[in-house]
């Protein structure tokens, strides 16, 4: 990897609110062991994340939109929008040994890093507590964050869910054309441009 | 004390999520099945509150739970906990910090808990406990997933079908102004799916 992934890479490990200095040695076997970054340009399916996949993803820099098929709608759905400096996988795989229901496209031009499956477990046999307490604190982010979004999919008026995404996720708020934003707070187009003729300071 | 029909199955609910490596493995999961305790719970009791210090490991033998979620002065149903699956705080029992979220029994139930100082011990002890560490995270992060699926959806009705496809007794579980705050939708909204699909 290059510097500029190294460095994005330990500023993600750091940010962590079980970080301390203690898990610096742990953390820089993790990032020798990453691959150096995969680039996609917009629209591209990730092919890289395929039907045995169980590789640990961060998303260095750009966007991604992570779709299933819902059985009510007749095109694949977008399930969530992934921001920049973002670990994801495939979790019917890694999790449940199955095939995946999700894919993810790139929203934008992408730089993915990975690390491989192999290496992870070579790192978790090496470092069991530290390798276990990063995962269980990156889990949590995510967790809450999933957590904090279906908050939101659960208000009853569009406005309100506009207004949280205007407040919790700014830069996918400036980057999600208005189809995009109507997916992922759940409304339909129709719901969502009334809400914005209503109100002036939802324009983009 | 659980009687030992009790044990069997919280042993068969543990196996049916842990794979085992080992006669050891398989050793500890029975001795760790041992340490459960049975809870008789009230309708309307909690399983765990705002203020609860310790999280324990639940898993529900009879009846059904909900896990509240307090926004502001309000509380809202985050999910269910039904017969033969795990409950417990994530905020507690993964995280160690405080707790967001409560729940309460919907019915009378049977709970078999363990204490959250044998979690922790048989997390010390590595091998098992991670095994179910791991995964305990996966379930919540599944669950979360599938509840997300269902918010998605833009109408009422398809938000209702896909609730009922996870909890097919679901309009049985909770009072209407409760159903309409955990799909989203407004109580009007709601009545109109209900009688949209033949339920009201």
């Amino acid at each position: 990897m290059n510097s500029g992934e190294k460095a994005a890479m330990r500023t993600y490990f750091e940010s962590l609110p079980v970080y301390s200095a203690y898990f610096d040695e742990a953390i820089d076997a993790v990032i020798a062991a990453m691959d150096s970054g995969i680039r996609a340009e917009k629209g591209r399916v990730l092919v890289e994340l395929g039907a045995t996949n169980k590789d640990f993803w961060f998303l260095k820099d750009g966007f991604l939109k992570e779709m299933y098929r819902s059985p009510y709608a007749k095109e694949d759905t977008l399930f969530n929008m992934i921001p920049p400096s973002s670990i994801f996988v495939n979790e019917d795989t890694l999790f449940a040994n199955q095939r995946p229901q999700h894919y993810f496209t790139a929203y934008t031009s992408v730089e993915i890093l990975r690390l491989k499956e192999e290496d992870y477990m070579r790192l978790l046999q090496q470092y069991p507590v530290v390798i276990n307490l990063l995962y269980l604190s990156g889990t949590a982010e995510i967790q809450k964050s999933r957590r904090a979004r279906l908050n939101m999919l659960r208000m009853n008026k569009t406005p309100d869910r506009i207004e949280w995404v205007r407040q919790q996720r700014r830069e996918l708020y400036h980057i999600m054309d208005r189809i995009t934003l109507a997916q992922y707070i759940g409304v339909s187009r129709a719901s969502l441009y009334r809400a914005f003729e209503k109100n002036i300071k939802y324009q983009f | 004390m659980l009687s030992q029909k009790e044990v069997e199955r919280l042993h068969y609910g543990l196996l049916s999520h842990i794979q085992l490596k080992g006669d050891g493995d398989a050793e500890a999961l029975r001795a760790l099945s041992n340490k459960f305790i049975l809870r008789n719970v009230h309708s309307g009791d909690t399983l765990w509150d705002l203020d609860s210090e310790s999280g324990d490991l639940h898993f529900i033998l009879e009846g059904t739970f909900a896990e509240y979620l307090k926004r502001g002065t309000q509380s809202f149903i985050l999910r269910f906990y039904r017969p033969g699956k795990f409950a417990f705080s994530e905020d507690l029992l993964l995280y160690s910090k405080h707790s967001d979220t409560f729940a309460k029994a919907l019915s009378s139930a049977k709970v078999a808990s363990l204490p959250s100082v044998h979690f922790q011990n048989a997390l010390r002890q590595g091998g098992l406990g991670v095994k179910l560490m791991e995964v305990l995270i996966n379930l919540s992060m599944t669950e979360y997933r599938n509840t997300t699926y269902e918010m998605l959806q833009t109408s009422g009705t398809n938000r209702i079908h896909a609730a009922l496809e996870q909890f097919p007794d679901l309009l049985h579980l909770i009072p209407r102004r409760e159903l309409a705050d955990y799909l989203g939708i407004s109580r009007a909204s709601l009545f109109r799916s209900l009688k949209e699909i033949g339920h009201e």
